[in-house]
């Protein structure tokens, strides 16, 4: 029997106390889950358990004693393994070498065996059920299953405690059931076993004991799973009952076809795509990570062209050439789910953040841009929003991640759009600013925007769309009317992907 | 067959053979005297140290950095083998490892700064890029040394058999050692396997820091090489060796397929890279054309390479998109 405790442990980042006095414990023998919102500190605990980073305070015990972790090499050594979650594989090694990648042997006069190698990798996929050639470059993989040989990866370790960090997130159900079946094995033969993932139903079904984190701390110690219901874990993972506002259903069959895609397929590999956003609707687009989303935004915006099918803008086709073109003649503004890398410039000002879509229409004569000329034309919409910052000057990377999530969406206020696509708004970001953004999004299409909402998230999915449109592996599965009813609507999303197998 | 086909066309070395077969042909056509058994040992003795330069910067484009200091490290280690040799007498084969052994701390000193700061390497190697050539200039006083024994100066200018230049022998040496590094030896490994993703590759255990010191340590030996290489070819103790080395030193990787993000080089591609960098010199000359456009050439070569590299990312991303 293995155990593993976290004690007292702190952890702040520059700006941020991710973690304060957490306390984890986990059994040999027993599947524990780790649960907590975005933002919760769920990963930089894993993170800390396997030696990314050093606790500022409290201390890991393993089987009893007190241990230090210098770095991941440590963690390993110890015998604990992890999947991350970020995807963490050489793109251009094959898959064995990746598997095996800290344990290659060889020495100077004797060369790496690659045929060893590549049979050894092939056992532990075979584990996984995976019929996968380990020669392959990971490079050629899906999503799915860069994700499978990960966790070949870590069960190759034959790690006693193995951390899975959302394991199951881009994996169909039926490759979900395989890996639960071997966690099980693991769990029967005495491993410790840390699960963390979005989807509660999984939790309940393979988890034995939980620790809630909320906000950084605590939420309820370590515990067995006995007992508790979704209900139940929900209130301990945000601090009150889930609630889905009771937003009035709204007909919007007779709006105006604000964005239509017509039989469209891209150069990223979609395929017949047929989708439709009404003025004043919300339009949600589900799909596992690695379904294509994030990438057909993309190729409405222009950044990738489109082989086949064409985009209607409010009924007339256009040709959306770039970036620039869709957001001054078209009307499309774009809120990035990687809000650091892709959405805001956090080295600059709020200002400078909130305006650079305007700077081209305020330019003045000779191209002179006046700061009181976009400061006139930002401030209201950062009022509207109630961006809490002391000043338009502030640098954006010093807000907290719902201001600057605000930022990003005020930045498409001022550029007036008609039609925007927000891509998984909520990550990373506390439920107050969520519940917040929710209502700004449902305001802004009560007022007329056609929106197109990109998550992963169920309930935020079921909250705010007024439709959901199903998407996988770079397909429309079909759509749903949204009835706000979680449970119905759940199984209605995923029998939608599972009809990929069926076909 | 076609599959072997398409497997060729798709490897790095295949397009640079290609256009070393064609442009040799084609010059051959103008004038008969390119193939020459002379003009092929002026062709590999060019090729043969520019090949050691050129390695020399492709295993720090295999981490996804670069070292500007190369040709400030090889001129200090060849201006330190020739003064070993002038002025203290050391026998060639003891100055030469001491040049050697000055090389490869020059990389450790490098890879050292790089992995402990964490400043980039464009940085770090340009500020020791003036320190090592300050170095070199400070010592010779910028004078060469003149003092060459016969049997390093032999090395230099004559062949082992027919067209073949003794400079060869280092050059096919390091060629191969260069290939059994990256693709049979486990540091070899770490090195590409920390250039194609570092997080992934620290997550697995493997140690940054000792890649990136290890890496540079080997470019400094490289460095190191080819100044005492230049030494025996010029037969004196040049302080200006090493001048001339940065774009060539980027140019033949990246013909060679290098992605200069990190992760991904060719030994080989490399090797036609500074064999096609050689041949478009010779026939400059063969075209009577002015010398000094040879940087121009070499310039819109790379920008050429590094279009097509861009391309074929392009195609490598879509197909395992959709794969």
């Amino acid at each position: 029997m293995l155990s593993l405790e976290a004690r007292g442990i702190q952890k702040a980042f520059p700006g941020v106390l991710a973690l304060q006095d957490v306390t984890l414990t986990m059994r040999g023998g027993s599947i524990h889950a780790l649960l907590g919102e975005n933002g919760a500190g769920k990963s930089t605990l894993i993170k800390i358990i396997t030696g990314v980073y050093r606790p500022d305070d409290g201390e890991l015990r393993l089987n009893g004693e007190a241990v230090r972790f210098e770095g991941p090499r440590d963690a390993i050594a110890a015998g604990v393994g992890v999947v991350h979650q970020e995807r963490n594989l050489i793109p251009r090694f094959s898959v064995g070498e990746n598997i095996l990648l800290e344990r290659l042997g060889g020495g100077l006069l004797r060369p790496i065996d690659y045929d060893a190698i590549h049979a050894e990798a092939r056992r532990w996929l075979e584990v996984l059920e995976l019929d996968l050639d380990p020669r392959t470059p990971v490079s050629q993989l899906n999503v799915a299953k860069v994700q499978l040989v990960e966790i070949a990866k870590a069960l190759s370790l034959r790690s006693r405690v193995l951390l899975l960090d959302e394991p199951t997130a881009s994996l169909t159900p039926q490759e979900a059931e395989v890996l639960f079946r071997l966690l099980r094995k693991l769990r029967d033969e005495g491993a410790s076993l840390l699960f963390v993932s979005h989807k509660l139903e999984e939790v309940q079904q393979i988890c034995d004991e939980v620790t809630v984190l909320r906000d950084g701390r605590n939420a309820c110690p370590s515990r067995p799973m006995a007992g508790l219901g979704r209900q139940d874990l929900v209130r301990l993972m945000i601090g009150r009952n889930e609630q889905i506002p009771d937003w009035a259903p709204s007909d919007h069959s007779h709006a105006e076809t604000m964005l239509a895609l017509k039989n469209v397929s891209t150069v990223l590999g979609h395929a017949k795509i047929d989708l439709t956003v009404r003025q004043g609707e919300i339009v949600g687009l589900y799909g596992l990570v690695g379904a294509g989303r994030t990438e057909l935004a993309k190729c409405i915006l222009g950044l990738y062209p489109l082989t086949v099918g064409e985009i209607e803008i409010a009924g007339r086709p256009e040709r959306i050439a770039s970036v620039a073109d869709a957001i001054h003649r078209c009307g499309i503004g774009y809120i990035s789910e990687d809000r650091k890398q892709e959405g805001l410039i956090l080295a600059h000002t709020v200002l400078e953040n909130a305006g650079i879509t305007v700077w081209r229409k305020l330019a003045g004569r000779f191209g002179l841009l006046r700061d009181e000329a976009v400061r006139a034309h930002v401030s209201p919409v950062i009022a509207q929003l109630e961006v809490r910052t002391p000043s338009l000057a502030q640098i954006v990377g010093n807000l907290s991640g719902g201001n600057q999530q605000k930022i990003s969406v005020a930045k498409w206020l001022a550029a007036g759009v008609r039609i925007l696509i927000v891509d998984e708004p909520s990550v990373g970001i506390d439920i107050k600013t969520k519940a917040y953004i929710h209502e700004l999004l449902r305001h802004l299409a009560d007022q007329g925007t056609a929106i197109l909402l990109i998550t992963s998230d169920m309930p935020e999915m079921i909250t705010v769309a007024d439709r959901i449109v199903v998407m996988d592996d770079y397909r429309i599965k079909g759509e749903l009317e949204n009835s706000r009813r979680y449970s119905e609507m759940s199984e209605g999303i995923m029998a939608l992907i599972h009809a990929r197998d069926a076909a | 067959m076609t599959a072997a086909l398409s497997r060729f066309l798709r490897t790095d070395w295949f397009g640079p053979l290609a256009i070393i077969v064609a442009a040799s042909i084609g010059i051959s056509v103008f004038d008969p005297s390119f193939l020459s058994p002379f003009n092929i040992q002026i062709l590999l003795l060019a090729a043969s140290v520019n090949c050691v330069i050129a390695m020399s910067q492709m295993v720090i484009i295999a981490i996804g950095q670069m070292n500007l200091a190369i040709g400030a490290i090889g001129g200090l280690s060849a201006i330190c083998f020739a003064g070993l040799m002038q002025v203290w007498g050391f026998p060639p084969v003891l100055a030469a490892a001491a040049g050697l052994a000055i090389g490869v701390a020059a990389g450790l000193i490098n890879g050292y700064l790089i992995a402990r700061t964490g400043i980039s390497a464009f940085i770090i190697t340009l500020a020791s890029l003036s320190i090592f050539k300050g170095a070199d200039l400070g010592i010779t006083r910028a004078q060469p040394f003149y003092g060459i024994p016969a049997s390093v100066k032999a090395f230099g200018n004559t062949t082992i058999i027919g067209a073949v230049p003794w400079l060869a022998l280092p050059a096919a040496l390091v060629v191969a050692g260069m290939w059994y590094l990256l693709y049979r030896q486990r540091i070899g490994r770490y090195i590409l396997a920390v250039g194609g993703n570092a997080n992934a590759a620290e997550l697995s255990g493997v140690s940054i820091a000792r890649t990136v010191i290890s890496a540079h340590a080997i470019s400094g030996f490289l460095a190191a090489l080819a100044g005492i290489m230049l030494v025996a070819r010029l037969q004196l103790g040049q302080p200006s060796i090493g001048d001339d080395w940065l774009i060539l030193s980027f140019a033949a990787p990246v013909i060679g397929g290098a992605a200069l993000s990190g992760g991904h080089v060719s030994v080989f591609g490399t090797l036609f890279g500074v064999v096609i960098v050689a041949i478009i010199t010779q026939a400059l000359v063969i075209f009577r054309i002015d010398p000094y456009f040879v940087e121009v050439v070499l310039g819109l070569l790379i920008l050429w390479a590094v279009g097509v590299n861009r391309l074929r990312e392009v195609k490598f991303q879509n197909l395992a998109s959709t794969a």
